[in-house]
């Protein structure tokens, strides 16, 4: 114990012996004054804990220094270091800081660009959609006129929906729709009435009996007598044409009654809608 | 009966401790070795840190550890041990400072570019459905 406390006084007196203790000491002022504003900053604080321990480690052992009054020299040296570990410990804080923003920076252009793209590939899809629900609703009026013309026995051929009108509509070799051909003209005209984009040509045909230039003349009357039918009925005739083939196109063969009969006919043909779409 | 003995043993420590403590204050304030081991680690770290990286980034901070190490080899040939080892050890930190610095100097540029590089996209972006 007492050999303990004898070198405790000695090395305090030789501690006083190197100078007298100083009232304040202007660089360790100003390593605590760094130091306590760093201790302060979130940033410091957050990003360069490490560092700032080490700063407080160094202003411990500076103010140490002082307190047992070391030399001047040795209190300005050591708080020196610790003014200069603050430093550090706020390089580097801000450093790292500045490395977040970059990254984060970089994170908000990727997501920039990948909202675009997905904003694109949204779009594109869209597109896709719309087209196919046109594409949809072009089958969809295409059929919708199909089912309008079953009553009336319509076909589908390459040239689109074909409506016969037989030749019982006429009186033989008379153009005269008869009045049992009002029903089928009034269907026909509700057809044009619902599809207001659709036309059509009228062909009259006629079977082999008698002269080319009659049938001729034949098929053209009851054409027109059918499309202006279709004119009383509403149907604007800028929308209809009417053709004339005679006995020509034959559907069946002109050797048998039967035959004759259906080669004895008007065509009414729907023109293809689609066509004129891709031609608008 | 027990009390002499140990007075007795406390006179013939008591010089011994007086000694140890001179010798302690002597070196205290005077007579250090040549930091030959601090000196290398100073020139070392100056040396790392002396890059044009740091000298365009943080110029004032590298010219106070580089006079500083000037400073100390001239207190080694001056034989002043103690300030040479002082200011080995302050140059160290120095040496350090500058090029975190540098470094951090760096960083807020390179974020000053990437956040103008964000800004730029999603400018661009924007701009691109009103076409």
């Amino acid at each position: 114990m007492n050999i303990r406390l004898m070198s405790l006084l000695t090395l305090t007196a030789a501690l006083v012996a190197c100078g007298s203790v100083p009232e304040r000491n202007l660089a360790l002022d100003q390593a605590r004054g760094n130091f306590n504003q760093a201790e302060h900053d979130p940033e410091v604080l957050g990003l360069a804990p490490a560092e700032l321990k080490l700063a407080n480690e160094s202003l411990m052992q500076a103010q140490q220094s002082w307190t047992s009054g070391a030399p001047r020299s040795t209190v300005d040296h050591l708080a020196y270091i610790a003014s200069q570990r603050v430093a550090i410990a706020r390089e580097t804080a801000s450093s790292t800081a500045y490395q977040s923003i970059s990254s984060g920076a970089a994170a908000k252009r990727e997501q920039v660009r990948l909202a675009a793209r997905t904003e694109e590939a949204k779009k594109a899809q869209q597109q896709l959609a719309l087209s196919q629900q046109s594409n949809a609703r072009k089958d969809e009026q295409v059929n919708d006129l199909e089912a309008q013309l079953k009553d009336l026995n319509a076909r589908r051929t390459d040239r689109g929906m074909v409506v016969t009108l037989g030749d019982i509509l006429f009186d033989s070799g008379k153009s005269q729709l008869l009045p049992g051909a009002q029903g089928n003209m009034a269907k026909l005209a509700d057809v044009f009435k619902r599809n207001p984009q659709r036309t059509a040509s009228i062909e009259g045909y006629t079977d082999n009996v008698g002269s080319v230039s009659s049938n001729l003349e034949l098929s053209s009357r009851r054409a027109n007598a059918v499309m202006a039918a279709l004119v009383s009925e509403g149907v604007p005739a800028m929308r209809l044409s009417a053709k004339s083939f005679g006995e020509g196109n034959p559907v069946a063969s002109n050797d048998t009654p039967a035959g004759r009969q259906m080669n004895r006919r008007v065509e009414i043909v729907f023109a293809q809608e689609s066509v004129r779409i891709l031609a608008q | 009966m027990k009390i002499a003995p140990l007075i007795n043993q406390a006179t013939k420590v008591l010089p011994l401790t007086l000694a140890f403590g001179f010798a302690l204050s002597m070196g205290g304030c005077a007579s250090t070795p040549v930091p030959n081991e601090r000196m290398a680690v100073a020139e070392a770290a100056v040396a790392r840190a002396n890059s044009t990286g740091t000298s365009e980034n943080a110029a004032s901070q590298l010219l106070v550890a580089t006079t500083k190490l000037e400073r100390a080899r001239q207190a080694v040939i001056d034989k002043d041990n103690e300030l040479a080892a002082q200011l080995s050890e302050q140059v160290v930190l120095d040496a350090q400072v500058a090029e975190l610095h540098a470094q951090s100097e760096r960083s807020r540029k390179a974020a000053a570019e990437s956040k103008d590089a964000a800004r730029a996209l999603s400018e661009e972006i924007n701009r691109k459905p009103a076409q």
